[in-house]
């Protein structure tokens, strides 16, 4: 579904955020990449919207080499990805429900639907009754639930979700682990970027684990097959 | 739509400068347009009238008015010319004073008004008025045309009221081709500002949108739409001041040119100038906007 195939990129300060990554991800895998900050998870994320293009390698995801999207066909590509950003990206001057509206909106969701799809997605995120409130008016975590519930609004085959945990304490870091579990076991493909060591912990699906922008560790807990890099 | 009407009451200051100076323009234009049709239909008005008009001495016979009339037929310029016989004459006077009973018996220096005291003439439609002084070198010569005491021959022609009226038509065309364009210039600025300042003012937003996969026009319609909108309700305001000022200078107007143009001005005339501006309004605004709002989309990442 989803192939990084010896992916390197640099940023313009000469800074190698990613040398060389190869990994694939397949359909309705629930994939956790792991580093400290600037190992590269991010970029990562940015690379599969095509927010960034890479210096060398490619990225295919369901059979489309991404470099080979026109610019202004990017929309087109970023609408099959759900992004919960690591700094939520929610619109402040709108409410939850509204952020949710625009996703489904731009994927061209049927108006008349919408309300519904947005209670449904809110209530399947725990933020029922919510969606009046606007982002400064939620706790830490239900921000970030808002987020994830605007990725996911309009049933995107892959979730990436960028540190969703970042600033949360551990019950409710797992309470939003938890929530991601339940969206891959719907379907969809996750790809969970963090520096959580308690989620890591937990040994769940396919872990990546990021140095300096190379893959030092991969190993798949779902399969029991084990295969490390050094 | 409801995101447009938004952003105009988060900045009231900005809509009112955007519609005043939408406004502005629709009224010089209306305005504009206005007096350009009607001195176009007061140019027309004297062109279509016969413009040479020689009066004929008595007792000429119709051969001498067939001959002038086919050495007139002959000469560069000449459109039409009627014999108009002292019968005619009378005729048309009765027409122009409506059969009044009072006005066709006044007593004039030459008695009461019948036939005989009006003139025959040949009145003469030029193709175009640098014609008539050509016309007038034929009419000269003819023996028939009657001779004022002072010698001089009687033929009648606008020259200079036909060419002073072209002349103003002239200037009154480029000088309000000239202001239209440089307030449809400031318009276009005033709204291409507005709408840049708005939208690189939420620039978090419009980046967030292309991060979830927005395509363009779903950004920028929220500014087309508030454009628009200053364009419309510009266009109206400024049709409404075409229409009070046109409403309140009819009594001044009616007596001056009411026999060229009709007062009260009819509605069709109304719902026309309302249509073009309407038109022109949404047109301005639209572009403006447009060229301004992805100018910022494309460039923003």
């Amino acid at each position: 579904m989803i192939d990084y195939i010896h992916v390197s990129k640099s940023y313009p300060n000469g800074n190698v955020v990613l040398d060389d990554v190869d990994f694939s991800v397949s359909p309705g895998e629930f994939v956790i990449i792991t580093g400290i900050s600037g190992a590269g998870k991010t970029t990562i994320g940015r690379l599969l919207i095509r927010d960034l293009i890479p210096d060398k390698g490619k990225i295919i995801v369901e059979g489309t080499d991404l470099s080979k999207i026109k610019p202004q066909n990017a929309p087109i590509l970023r609408r099959k990805i759900g992004f919960a950003f690591q700094d939520f990206r929610l619109l402040p001057d709108k409410t939850v429900g509204e952020n949710v509206v625009i996703a489904l909106e731009i994927a061209g969701y049927d108006p008349k639907k919408i309300e519904e799809k947005v209670k449904h997605t809110l209530s399947l995120v725990g933020l029922s009754g919510k969606e009046n409130l606007f982002p400064g008016q939620l706790s830490g975590g239900e921000v970030q639930r808002a987020s994830i519930a605007r990725a996911i609004a309009a049933n995107p085959p892959i979730l990436f979700a960028d540190e969703p945990t970042g600033n949360l304490d551990k019950e409710t870091s797992l309470e939003i682990f938890k929530l991601l579990q339940k969206i891959n076991s719907d379907g969809t493909t996750v790809i969970l970027a963090t520096h959580d060591v308690t989620l890591i912990n937990l040994n769940v699906g396919t872990h990546i684990h990021l140095e300096k922008g190379k893959i030092v560790k991969q190993e798949k807990h779902s399969s029991s097959k084990k295969e490390e890099k050094d | 739509m409801s995101t447009a009407t938004k952003n105009i009451r988060r900045s009231p200051y900005q809509a009112f400068s955007a519609i005043f100076i939408v406004s502005l323009t629709m009224f010089i234009i209306g305005i504009f347009g206005l007096v350009t049709y009607a001195s176009q239909v007061i140019l027309n008005n004297f062109e279509t009238k016969p413009q040479i008009i020689a009066y004929l001495k008595d007792g000429h016979t119709t051969e001498q008015v067939g001959g002038l009339l086919g050495s007139l037929n002959n000469t560069e310029g000449v459109k039409e010319a009627v014999y108009i016989s002292k019968q005619d004459a009378l005729e048309l006077y009765k027409k122009s004073v409506g059969n009044d009973p009072v006005l066709l018996g006044t007593v004039t220096d030459w008695g009461i008004v019948t036939a005989d005291i009006l003139p025959a003439s040949i009145e003469i439609t030029a193709e175009k008025p640098e014609s008539f002084k050509n016309i007038a070198t034929t009419l000269e010569k003819s023996d028939i045309i009657s001779v004022t005491p002072a010698g001089k021959k009687e033929i009648d022609y606008p020259q200079d009221v036909i060419s002073e009226l072209t002349k103003w038509t002239n200037a009154i065309r480029i000088g309000g081709l000239v202001l239209v364009v440089a307030l449809t210039l400031v318009a276009i600025l005033t709204i291409m500002t507005i709408i840049s300042m708005k939208i690189s003012s939420r620039r978090f937003e419009i980046s967030t949108f292309k991060l979830l996969g927005a395509k363009n026009i779903y950004i920028i319609k929220p500014y087309l739409q508030e454009s628009v909108i200053y364009g419309l309700i510009g266009a109206f305001v400024g049709w409404l001041g075409c229409f009070v000022i046109l409403l309140y200078s009819t009594p001044f107007l009616a007596p001056r040119i009411g026999s060229i143009i009709t007062f009260p001005i009819p509605f069709l005339t109304y719902a026309i100038l309302f249509g073009a501006l309407m038109i022109f309004g949404f047109i301005i605004s639209f572009a403006s906007s447009l060229f301004a709002a992805t100018r910022f989309v494309n460039r923003s990442k």
